[in-house]
């Protein structure tokens, strides 16, 4: 069903993937953020997962694939991490999904500049659906912005750069 | 609501898949006393309406209770007044006897103190029609032994005399406060004489003192027996006020017994003098004795005097009702050969004045 490729509208691409590359890829994201918090602290500066629905939201388009997969992965995310509910990162990653494909549907994502921004400006909205729904739901004095988020979101943003020039070579060519 | 969904079908599933989770969340997370925020929640969701509920129930309720369903109360206010205004005549009924109770009481206790005084209870059945004059009927006659000019009194104090036996169980009682009532009196300190006379109105006059004479409001008048209708020291009333006078001073006395509001009396069937409870005893310290009301024992002897010549001597047991007025005009200090007849007393054209001259304690006593 993710493979499935979206009808283009008049004048945005809509880009279609090979056959279980969107699975994968979401698998790999999730299994490296948890293998890369071994090795150190950088690895709190990446979010593998969010980049990877962000992605493929904003490349497929389409509003209600993006938001189960981000609600997908998010939940994984979720039963991956120690303490947190089941569901927090869900939230947040589900809202990510339906964004990203909303704006891919409206402007151009494919230029490095506009992702950086829109890495950028996602990882604090991503940041902010997660601080509310603790605040909210957990009683838990979850910030909204600190240096240690911004410097976060600066190189996730830089590293988005890189790796969606890589997942672009996983599109089906048109 | 389905139109609104499928039109914006993205965003609804976007808005359940988001709520999903966070009911998912919401089941996992506990909050104080080990509640899960679901819990919460659905206490939150469900207690509004509930208490909505309960609300409307209730004011439902109290409408229904009370403005529709008050058919019930109308009855029932109807049977509670009617029980109240059976109540309230039943009070009345039982006010009125337990009064009665207490006057017959008052009066048989005046009685048991006097046994050796022959005494009548009568009932008082009406009075006079004409305003002017202050007169009851009773219910002794004739065949009761009822006579002119015996008295009528009561506990608190002298109300009149018998004028007129009309019937085998009908008289008629002159009131002290008639115009035409008169009965010699004495202060109950001083020992001074006078006659009182009714004035139509409440109050009565004390007649024939002197100016010289000191009198105060408060003080008592008794009955001085010179009429030969009263016994002494029968309670008249007090004095309320006094003013020099020409040739006599006028004095104000408000009568003992409540003359409006009489219901039941007695009538002393002889002129036997009333020997107050303890006679002897009071006698020898000078104070009233509470057991007998109406009665007032004398003064100590002043003294100036012999202890038998003094009123005290004419207190103390019974003495024979034919020399009232001499024994009283000897205490006075007046001369023996002018006593007092009862006809005086009833007719304020003759009357008996008596004046009396001060200090008359000082007076040695001839009868003794």
């Amino acid at each position: 069903m993710l493979n499935t490729g979206a009808q283009s509208d008049s004048q945005i691409e809509v880009h279609k993937y090979y056959a279980g590359a969107v699975i994968l890829v979401c698998f790999l994201a999730l299994l490296l953020q948890a293998f890369l918090h071994k090795f150190g602290h950088f690895a709190e500066l990446l979010d593998l997962p969010l980049l990877v629905t962000f992605y493929f939201g904003m490349s497929r388009r389409k509003p209600v694939s993006g938001l189960f997969l981000g609600a997908a992965v998010g939940i994984l995310q979720d039963a991956l991490s120690h303490g947190s509910p089941i569901g927090l990162y869900g939230i947040a990653k589900t809202l990510v999904g339906y964004v990203g494909s909303s704006i891919g549907g409206r402007i151009d994502t494919e230029h490095p500049v506009s992702r950086l921004v829109l890495v950028f400006l996602c990882f604090h909205f991503h940041q902010a659906v997660l601080a509310t729904t603790e605040r909210l739901l957990l009683n838990r004095a979850a910030p909204y912005f600190t240096l240690h988020l911004l410097l976060a979101s600066l190189v996730t943003a830089a590293f988005a750069v890189v790796l969606f020039a890589l997942l672009d070579r996983l599109r089906k060519p048109l | 609501m389905l139109d609104i969904l499928s039109r914006h079908r993205t965003l609804s599933l976007l808005a359940g898949v988001v709520l999903a989770q966070m009911l998912l969340l919401a089941f996992q997370i506990k909050r104080e006393h080990d509640v899960r925020l679901i819990r919460y929640w659905a206490a939150e969701l469900v207690t509004p309406g509930e208490r909505a509920a309960t609300w409307s129930l209730s004011k439902t309720g109290s409408v229904w209770s009370g403005y529709i369903a008050l058919h019930r109360a109308r009855v029932e206010n109807e049977r509670l007044r009617a029980e109240l205004d059976r109540l309230r005549i039943h009070n009345r009924e039982l006010e009125t006897q337990a009064g009665e109770g207490q006057r017959l009481r008052a009066l048989l206790g005046l009685r048991d103190a006097h046994a050796e005084a022959p005494m009548l209870a009568a009932q008082v059945i009406g009075a006079s029609a004409d305003s002017s004059s202050h007169t009851l009927f009773i219910n002794r006659g004739e065949r009761d032994h009822v006579r002119r000019n015996m008295a009528v009194i009561t506990p608190d104090g002298i109300v009149g005399k018998i004028v007129e036996v009309l019937a085998n169980n009908t008289s008629q009682v002159l009131l002290l406060s008639d115009k035409d009532s008169g009965v010699g009196a004495l202060f109950a300190d001083t020992r001074t004489h006078g006659v009182l006379r009714g004035t139509g109105d409440p109050e009565l006059h004390l007649e024939y003192v002197v100016n010289d004479e000191p009198v105060h409001p408060g003080e008592i008048i008794l009955t001085s027996g010179d009429d030969r209708i009263f016994p002494k020291g029968l309670v008249i009333g007090t004095v309320t006020d006094a003013a020099p006078g020409n040739p006599f001073q006028v004095i104000h006395v408000r009568p003992a017994a409540r003359l409006d509001r009489l219901e039941d009396v007695l009538i002393l069937l002889s002129q036997h003098e009333l020997v107050p409870q303890q006679a002897e005893e009071s006698s020898d310290t000078g104070e009233a004795n509470p057991a007998t009301p109406g009665i007032v024992p004398p003064l100590p002897a002043s003294p100036k005097t012999e202890p038998a010549a003094s009123t005290g001597a004419t207190l103390v047991g019974p003495k024979p009702t034919a020399k009232p007025a001499v024994r009283t005009s000897s205490a006075t200090g007046q001369a023996a050969s002018t006593p007092k007849p009862p006809a005086t007393i009833r007719t304020p054209s003759t009357p008996s004045p008596a004046p009396k001259t001060p200090a008359p304690a000082a007076q040695p006593a001839p009868q003794q």
